[in-house]
């Protein structure tokens, strides 16, 4: 992978992010309610609510509207929240890192249990661990985050009450962290008894969001090792006299990983769209949950603030995963 | 095998954080059924949403507090009134309150609140009642004020929405983004930590002028989805709930270990209808009022937690008359919407909009009145929508024929339900015509209380014969909290932390 | 085991997974199309006095009502019935749609190239970035909810995976060469596309579009589940989980019945998409 073409990757993400900011624009101005209505105090007079428009330049042609919201957006303002009356930026910054470490746990999560499932399938191929590992995929694809959502909270929370429900910490515990990357953070600094109660906070909503990736990746998974089981140079190894094990994640996996990472971009943005039901269901702070309430509040600065933020991570891990792709395969890499 | 040592890491690795979350029993966690968008209860929507009126008031004081049954008691102010004539007013500042940073609460604090309330580019929401007093003097403990316009329930409105102190010197030090970074009130409880979306932490405030509340250490946890909450208290992590279906109540209160506390409060579930369309014939709305059976929906869906109610007044509101009567009759219904040419196969056709989810059955409790109203030929189409358009449709005069809606009025006063709802010229209204403003109009400034309670009894009596707004029931609030505390419930749909005490 | 049984059997497996899923929704259109004769009552007849009443398998249960009652007294069993009919017409209109506009896009852009095809190229990758799931929620909010708003919000949504697969598959199509020996005869540029392009990109469209089916199945679940999706007391699965979420303690049945209907629907249009995949694809299928 080379410096320019990363370079040239970088560059492709402006006209893309403008792209979302117009379409975004766009979208929430032909909201048939009038956003004024809602920053009016009971009593208002029609001089208040001029004066209140022209605040929010609100009575100006839609064009100019958008240039003004684009270019405070390029200097990094969203303007301030309706709702909560705070700097739109702020609040989605303070919001965020939760959202990261969930979508992240659920991330890994589904890496590591999708590839197990695609090993025990391939390994036991024809026999009943693939039937096993074949009937819990499909049925997890009909499976949506929430509904996992909803039956974990049944039974682990209230049926057999192993876990926390909602919530990302014991609020009864006095954190004296610097940074909202809160799991990391008590890792690094080796507070393990906060990092415990993270983890059992998280263990819900992330293998609710985790599972239904679990099974794309499985799945695409288990058909290209089935695949990659039938080259050559795997016949070869086996004619060396490799162990079956060794086989398959020593040769077959690294090839055969290729395309499911390729697949994994476009997934997470699902993964990442899940969050805002998942968070709402587990009372999560992330900027998932604050979605939902700045829908519920009409709150159209923090909607415009959040669905960009949501854009740019998704745009990023692409280009993360894409660098990833290149470099695990040798085909394209001198392309 | 390797399964079983799964399982024990498993238990070793959950019990092991359990153990350390419990060793904590001075502290009281409260699953909140919404979140907290703002620190200032003085602006914006959020300082007119009563349901989180619990948390500012354990924080901050009110000018004038009131007592779980409604009535009125001192709260930074211990006295207040008229002069002779009604021109000016006076209020008696209390002596020993202190701010949470240390400094003592004066005069100059109230009179810089209040002057603060009543200036429009605040964005007060309840602006255009502060705005009735002005020039105010100080002397002392003493305040003096001019009344600039009479508004007759201006006192009572010092212990209701956006009534609040605030520390002039830190709020003017720190500005408004500061205030919301750190909020300083002079309440039994200041704030610890907030965790925006997740939770507030607070800590008993020792140099509180009030009684000390029990629990050092009170935790409200903003968990908006009702059956998140019910596992919350259900598991043990919260040790109080409220707003949880009335079937998960009855079943948590059966429970062991747990207690239901259920108080008829100030929200009154009723259906706006707006002079719009078939709903100005007043055969139709007087159909749809007798077709609805409250009992029915009381004793059914909301198994029996809630009062029916006939008059935009609940029986513990000062303009409460039990003589205004609404009957259930659907064969009246018939009769009537026969009179204007509709039946069961010609039905009357229009659009009812409600919240879902906003109050405890509000959408079913919707969904059966549309099924009575169904079976006497009138045939509404259900819309939902979320509370914040339906302000911003009221604001506008736009919502639907009928829509349904809770009203909050905490102080019980007839002209913050019926005066707010029912006249015309009032942002609130919905229903507006010139024989039902002359009625109200009058009433705003009526100086002899009684008179203008009786006068408000009359005007509900009127309204009730027209069927210009049908009044649906009172709510009751289910409360479960957990053995060991005793929660005292307040009309007003407040949990205060401050009220919770230990019983063993 | 060698080369060609191992194929013969993914193709038996495949066959078998088309009749079973073909089976299964095909049962659940009968449902739908024949509701009003199969309901043994009126989905939105109440009757509070008798609400919330068991089903068949339980003691104290009324025969007139199989599956129990909801809270309003209404016929669970009638109400996931005509559930039934809205998944199906939010499954069918919602997805064809998609594939329509997803189609005709990525046709255009993939035969014609140039500036069509960056334009489009573009507009879809920008369209990726959003996350669905908000989207799909802010969209309904601000278009009001219904039936027709939650098809729009699946259509403005999800046309870009039609129109990402339809566009690369007419890049490899165009460069076939039984096309340059149609341009060579003369046809007609809209000839080719409708005559040779389509029919060759149509399996691949179809096994998308029944995919696409279950997708909008969920999505409908989704927005109900927020409040979002169609409103009056019309009955839909994931109305019916959402109301039966408040007395799941009591009345179990009343949210998994239509939990079980969102996931035997989703699974049966995915077995039927995987199974026509791997008959119709070429590849698969050597």
């Amino acid at each position: 992978m080379s410096f320019p073409f990363l370079l040239r990757r970088l560059v492709l993400v402006i006209p893309t992010l403008i792209g979302v900011s117009i379409i975004v624009f766009v979208l929430l101005r032909v909201v048939p309610g009038d956003p004024i209505m809602m920053m009016i105090p009971p009593g208002a007079t029609e001089d208040d609510i001029d004066h209140l428009r022209q605040l929010y330049g609100l009575d100006k042609p839609i064009l100019e509207q958008y240039f003004d919201w684009f270019s405070e957006v390029l200097k990094g303002d969203f303007g301030t929240s309706i709702s909560l009356r705070q700097d739109v930026v702020e609040l989605i910054l303070s919001r965020l890192p939760a959202t990261i470490e969930l979508a992240v746990a659920a991330m890994f999560i589904s890496v590591i249990l999708g590839t197990l499932l695609a090993l025990i399938g391939t390994f036991w191929s024809n026999r009943w661990p693939e039937i096993i590992v074949d009937g819990f995929t499909g049925l997890n694809q009909a499976i949506p985050d929430f509904l996992w959502g909803l039956i974990f909270i049944l039974v682990l929370g209230v049926l057999w009450p192993l876990l926390p429900v909602s919530g990302r910490i014991d609020p009864r515990i006095s954190l004296d962290l610097v940074s909202q990357f809160y799991i990391a953070e008590s890792l690094i600094r080796g507070e393990f008894s906060v990092f415990l109660t993270l983890i059992k906070h998280m263990i819900m909503p992330a293998i609710a969001l985790a599972l239904p990736l679990t099974a794309v990746i499985s799945r695409s998974l288990k058909a290209s090792l089935r695949e990659t089981m039938t080259q050559d140079y795997i016949r070869m190894a086996q004619i060396k006299g490799f162990g079956p094990w060794r086989i398959l994640i020593v040769e077959a996996l690294r090839n055969a990983m290729i395309p499911t990472v390729a697949l994994s971009g476009v997934q997470f943005n699902f993964l990442l769209g899940g969050t805002v039901l998942i968070e709402r269901i587990f009372s999560y702070p992330g900027i998932g949950n604050m979605s939902i309430g700045a829908v519920i509040d009409r709150d159209l600065p923090l909607i415009q603030g959040l669905i960009i933020t949501f854009a740019i991570l998704f745009i990023i891990t692409n280009l993360v995963i894409d660098m990833s792709y290149r470099t695990l395969n040798p085909r394209v890499r001198n392309e | 095998m390797q399964i079983r040592i799964i399982a024990a890491a498993l238990a070793l690795f959950i019990g092991f954080g359990q153990a350390q979350a419990d060793s904590h029993d001075d502290v009281l966690t409260i699953a909140y059924n919404v979140n907290l968008p703002s620190w200032d209860p003085t602006v914006g929507l959020s300082a007119v949403n009563p349901t989180i009126q619990s948390i500012y008031k354990s924080v901050f004081d009110q000018y004038v507090d009131q007592n779980p049954d409604l009535t009125f008691k001192n709260g930074l102010l211990t006295g207040w009134g008229w002069n002779e004539d009604r021109t000016k007013i006076w209020l008696e500042v209390r002596d020993g309150a202190f701010w949470h940073d240390g400094s003592q609460v004066t005069a100059a604090d109230v009179v810089w609140s209040l002057e603060r309330a009543g200036n429009p580019d605040t964005g007060n929401p309840i602006q255009f009642i502060w705005s009735t007093v002005g020039n105010f003097a100080v002397d002392g403990n003493r305040i003096t004020a001019d009344v600039l316009r009479f508004e007759p329930t201006i006192f009572k409105w010092m212990a209701f929405l956006t009534a609040y102190v605030l520390p002039k010197d830190y709020y003017e030090s720190v500005g408004a983004e500061g205030f919301e970074k750190a909020p300083v009130g002079s309440g039994p409880y200041m704030v610890d930590q907030f965790e925006r979306n997740s939770f507030v932490r607070l800590k008993r405030f020792d140099k509180y002028w009030g009684p000390q509340p029990e629990f050092e250490t009170v935790i409200f946890k903003f968990v908006p989805d009702a059956n998140s909450r019910v596992a919350e208290i259900e598991s043990g992590s919260s040790d109080i709930t409220i707003e949880i279906p009335y079937e998960q109540y009855d079943r948590l209160s059966e429970k062991d270990g747990l207690q239901g506390r259920n108080t008829p409060v100030s929200d009154i579930a009723m259906i706006f209808l707006n002079d719009v369309g078939v709903m100005e014939d007043a055969n139709v709305r007087k159909a749809l009022a007798h077709a609805i059976d409250k009992e029915a929906i009381v004793e059914r869906l909301l198994r029996g937690y809630g009062v029916p109610i006939d008059t935009l007044q609940a029986p513990q509101y000062s303009a409460f008359d039990e003589s205004i009567a609404v009957e259930t009759n659907p064969e009246k219904s018939k009769e009537l919407l026969a009179a204007s040419g509709y039946s069961t196969e010609n039905p009357v056709r229009f659009k009812i909009q409600t919240t879902r989810g906003f109050k405890p059955k509000d959408y079913e409790i919707i969904q059966a009145i549309v099924g009575m109203w169904r079976n006497v030929g009138a045939e509404a189409e259900i819309e939902v929508y979320e509370i914040a358009k339906h302000f911003e449709l009221r604001a506008q005069d736009t919502l639907a024929p009928a829509a349904f809606y809770n009203w909050g009025n905490a102080i019980g006063d007839p002209s913050t339900s019926t005066g707010f709802a029912m006249f015309g010229p009032s942002p609130h209204s919905t229903w507006d015509t010139d024989d039902l403003d002359a009625m109200i109009g009058p009433l705003w400034g009526e100086p002899d209380e009684d008179k203008r309670i009786d006068g408000y009894k009359t005007v509900d009596r009127y309204i009730a014969e027209n069927a210009y707004v049908i009044p649906l029931l009172q709510f009751v609030q289910p409360i479960v909290h957990r053995d060991g505390i005793e929660v005292t419930p307040h009309v007003a749909n407040f949990v205060l932390p401050q009220l919770v005490k230990k019983t063993n | 085991m060698s080369e060609p049984t191992q194929s013969r059997r993914v193709h038996q497996s495949s066959l078998i997974r088309v009749w079973l899923g073909g089976i299964v929704i095909g049962l659940f259109f009968l449902i739908a199309v024949f509701a009003p004769w199969i309901a043994p009552h009126d989905p939105l007849k109440q009757d509070l006095f008798s609400g919330l009443m068991a089903p068949f398998w339980l003691d104290n249960h009324d025969p007139a009502f199989l599956l129990g009652t909801d809270s309003l007294g209404r016929d669970v069993l009638s109400r996931l019935i005509y559930g039934t009919q809205v998944a199906l017409i939010v499954a069918f209109i919602a997805a064809s749609l998609a594939a329509l506009l997803g189609t005709v896009l990525g046709l255009l852009a993939g035969y014609y190239g140039g500036w069509l095809d960056t334009v489009v190229s573009r507009l879809v990758e920008i369209w990726m970035a959003f996350p669905p799931v908000l989207l799909s929620i802010v969209l309904v909010a601000v278009i009001g909810t219904g039936l027709h708003s939650v098809v729009i919000a699946i259509v403005i949504i999800d046309w870009t995976r039609f129109c990402r697969v339809v566009r690369a598959e007419t890049l490899v199509q165009r460069e076939q060469e039984y096309i340059s020996s149609a341009v060579s005869i003369g046809f007609e540029r809209w000839t080719i596309l409708w005559r040779e392009i389509l029919p060759n990109v149509l399996p691949l469209l179809v096994t998308l579009l029944t995919l696409e089916m279950g997708i909008a199945v969920i999505v409908e679940a989704i927005l109900s589940f927020v409040g979002l999706s169609v409103s009056s007391d019309q009955a839909t699965w994931g109305g019916l989980i959402q109301e039966g979420r408040q007395y799941v303690h009591s009345a179990w049945w009343v949210m998994s019945l239509p939990m079980i209907c969102i996931i035997i629907a989703v699974l049966a249009f995915n077995a039927l998409g995987d199974g026509l995949r791997a008959i119709l694809d070429p590849v698969m299928r050597r």
